[in-house]
């Protein structure tokens, strides 16, 4: 069971690279969402594994709420370029 | 004992990853940049936390941490990293003004540099124009030196000499460091930059009320 973690972990890296080498916002935007996701699916698995659906519950509700902030921040930053 | 050992492998692996994004954090020279960066930081952290058992601090900087200390720093970013500069409105004015976006056009570049964004302010009449500088609702007013005459059509030729032989505008800016930035920055064949020192107009005006700093000033 730890060579899936340690695959998703190798998975993880791809979008943290991208947005540390990438310049433009929203392929960093692209990345943090990526990223938001990759994690709440790493909760989720290790929850299953550990089979405690404490940690399962809040890798739930990091998985559907995460999106929000990403939606959010979107927005603000599409104002900024439209001044 | 070998089970531990590789059961404290993916968990050294992941708690690796929050120094890393980390380090990436504070390289980020762009505030937009720094504020995403920011959030994945907040995914790993969040990561973690769940790894070890802790639910409820991972649930709180999921939710807080990330989501609503980000859309505030945005708001806040945005809000203040912004140079309002107090235009003629070219509708109402009697005098177009052909050539006030190569002024817009020449100071972009150097506030990009230092991540201000351009914010146009438009008055109606001259009047309202220095009273919104004097006032601080802007940090600098642009206006014609002269009114430049309408002419007919046939001389639209000499438009583009008329245009080259001397600068046809004049900003007025009451931010010091703003007009270090622009003067070292901006052609003078463009516009003739001045410094407005508000604070001691205003209290050289009005000796009854005192000039209280008002918290209009951009930060930079």
């Amino acid at each position: 069971m730890n060579w899936v973690i340690t695959i998703m972990i190798l998975a993880l890296l791809i979008p943290i690279y991208e947005a540390w080498q990438d310049n433009s916002i929203w392929q960093k935007m692209l990345a943090f969402a990526s990223i938001a996701t990759k994690t709440s699916i790493m909760i989720l698995v290790v929850s299953v594994l550990r089979d405690d659906w404490m940690i399962g519950v809040v890798g739930v509700l990091i998985l559907s709420v995460g999106n929000a902030a990403l939606m959010l921040l979107a927005h603000v930053l599409r104002r900024i370029n439209d001044l | 004992m070998p089970e531990i050992l590789t059961d404290e492998f993916y968990i050294l692996a992941i708690a690796l990853l929050l120094p890393l994004t980390a380090c990436m954090l504070v390289s980020q020279v762009n505030p937009y940049h720094a504020l995403v960066i920011r959030g994945i930081l907040g995914a790993v952290a969040a990561l973690v936390y769940a790894l070890f058992g802790a639910a409820d601090v991972a649930l709180t900087e999921a939710l807080v941490g990330t989501m609503l200390s980000i859309t505030l720093y945005a708001v806040a970013v945005r809000s203040s990293m912004s140079m309002r500069l107090g235009v003629l409105d070219s509708k109402t004015t009697e005098h177009p003004l052909p050539s006030m976006d190569s002024v817009l056009a020449a100071l972009r570049p150097p506030l990009d540099k230092y991540y201000l964004r351009l914010e146009v302010v438009p008055y109606s009449n001259l009047q309202d124009l220095h009273t919104a500088l004097r006032d601080q609702e802007v940090h600098a007013i642009c206006e014609s030196l002269e009114p430049r005459q309408t002419q007919p059509a046939s001389l639209t030729v000499d438009d583009s000499t008329l245009e080259n032989h001397e600068p046809s505008y004049r900003l007025h800016i009451r931010v010091r460091r703003l007009y270090n930035i622009l003067q070292a920055a901006l052609p003078d064949a463009i516009a003739h930059l001045t410094y407005v020192n508000v604070a001691a107009s205003s209290a050289a005006a009005s000796h009854s009320t005192s000039s209280i700093a008002k918290p209009v000033e951009g930060h930079l």
